[in-house]
């Protein structure tokens, strides 16, 4: 039963790297899947419950592309989408949310920026910052991980736990939780340092990383104490993917929302536009 | 068919738009009370707060023109999220008069430990009461996707006339419809098959 009252759910996250979707192990990004809107029709079968998209590239060159890829997607997909990757300033935030954005995924720039969170939510509400942190295990740090920054390449020196509770504390709305080592590598997530989360802070968890099976979908939730499950690569290589795990979860009795199919003559919806 | 969307100047109508051009109809943004005139269907998302909003809409003669059109024409009205709040006669959000049509002031929910977290965000049940013309092409149980803070009371004029409910601890009223107005709580425009069925059902009555 979830702390929130409304129901789990799936999320889907896209990785766009130089304007390419790609796959990602252990923050290195693997292999090139291809276009975001055929990865999201993809996905889509109608059953996913978000849809998150994140810029991953090492520079800033592809920022323009990438936001006319979230504008494109905003168009074809009726469910909330959450934005990230160089979110340092209200400005990127704001062109992200014009583009069709309902949350904002907040990481390395907040650790540099402490008021940054609060400057977001203030402007757009807490409902739409998203903190993302990665952990990594590490003996030193009382919860036994520490935040990492800049995708994984960096020690912040945070205890990630406690970053999670102090992003909570400046105005973020949910929190998503990856594991540097668990990142595409198929095992699960973490479900100790989910369960951590879980217990630390008050806002909805978004489990991230390691997704191999769809039972460990169902293990984010119920060991783990998570709200929502996410994963990427998994549904680039299994064919009616989302809908495949959504049946799963709610045969294995977690409260999802009900995705009936309806036909529906939607003859203006864009069509795909490849790049 | 021209469906207008009432823009009061506050952000964001995007995801409206969007999924209203889906379909096979001429979605026209109205900045203004004159722009909605030859509208067959009027659109009014909820952006910001309800003071803020009530102000923008009578700044640019929404107010008037939502009345004679929609109250005195019958017009087909939807209004989404604060566009379904605006239908009252207030809110505890703020101190500006709403639309008036129904007499009913729309609360907070409570934000106390022991009750579950405010804003209420997420997909949540709606459960269809009576023949809800809206939800006649959906089969339930069905979800939508919420947020918000404040909610319909199912009391009086409003539960009168409620054609879905939800629970977030307590029932509020989800969706609501009398003659041709129609106000749902959730986003139907990102509810996937659900909220575009609704839409669909919405835009050509079948």
């Amino acid at each position: 039963m979830s702390a929130t009252y409304t129901k789990n759910r799936l999320i889907a996250v896209l990785l766009v790297y130089n304007g390419n979707v790609v796959q990602t192990r252990r923050f290195k990004s693997i292999n090139m899947v291809g276009s975001a809107f055929t990865a999201v029709d993809f996905f889509n079968g109608w059953t996913v419950d978000e849809i998150g998209v994140l810029e991953i590239s090492d520079s800033d060159d592809y920022l323009d592309k990438f936001v006319g890829i979230v504008e494109e997607l905003s168009r074809r997909c009726f469910v909330p989408l959450s934005v990230g990757g160089k979110v340092r300033s209200i400005e990127t935030a704001q062109r992200y949310m014009r583009a069709g954005a309902d949350k904002l995924v907040v990481n390395t720039a907040s650790y540099a920026d402490p008021a940054l969170i609060g400057v977001l939510a203030q402007a757009f509400g807490s409902q739409a910052v998203v903190a993302s942190i990665d952990a990594r295990p590490d003996p030193a740090f009382s919860s036994g991980y520490e935040a990492m920054s800049r995708r994984a390449r960096d020690a912040t020196g945070w205890d990630a736990v406690e970053w999670a509770r102090e992003v909570a504390r400046r105005g973020a709305g949910e929190i998503m939780v990856n594991h540097v080592e668990h990142d595409g590598d198929k095992r699960g997530y973490d479900l100790n340092l989910i369960r951590k989360f879980a217990d630390a802070v008050r806002v909805p968890i978004i489990a991230m990383g390691g997704v191999g099976d769809w039972d460990h979908l169902v293990d984010g939730v119920r060991i783990g104490g998570a709200d929502a499950v996410a994963a990427g690569n998994i549904f680039h290589y299994t064919e009616h993917s989302t809908k495949k795990a959504k049946d799963y979860l709610r045969n294995a009795g977690v409260l999802v929302r009900n995705s009936t199919f309806y036909k529906i003559a939607m003859p203006r919806r864009p069509k795909y536009k490849p790049f | 068919m021209k469906v207008a969307i009432v823009d009061y100047g506050l952000g964001n109508i995007r995801s409206v738009v969007n999924a209203l051009e889906c379909f096979e109809v001429d979605v026209v943004v109205a900045p203004t009370g004159a722009d909605l005139d030859g509208a067959a269907r009027i659109v009014l998302p909820g952006v910001g707060s309800f003071d803020a909003g009530m102000r923008g809409l009578r700044a640019r003669g929404h107010d008037a023109a939502l009345d004679r059109l929609v109250r005195e024409r019958g017009v087909p009205y939807l209004g989404i999220c604060l566009g379904l709040q605006f239908m009252f006669s207030g809110s505890e959000e703020g101190s500006e008069p709403g639309l008036g049509w129904f007499d009913a002031k729309v609360r907070r929910f409570p934000d106390v430990p022991e009750a579950p977290k405010v804003p209420h965000i997420g997909w949540n049940d709606v459960r269809p009461v009576g023949n809800a013309a809206l939800f006649r092409n959906l089969v339930p149980p069905f979800d939508f996707y919420f947020v918000h803070s404040y909610y319909v009371p199912n009391e009086g004029d409003a539960a009168r006339h409620a054609c879905g409910l939800c629970n977030y601890d307590i029932d509020f009223v989800a969706a609501l419809e009398r003659d041709t107005l129609a106000g749902v709580q959730f986003h139907p425009e990102k509810s996937q098959l659900a909220g575009m069925k609704m839409l669909e059902t919405f835009l050509f009555n079948r």
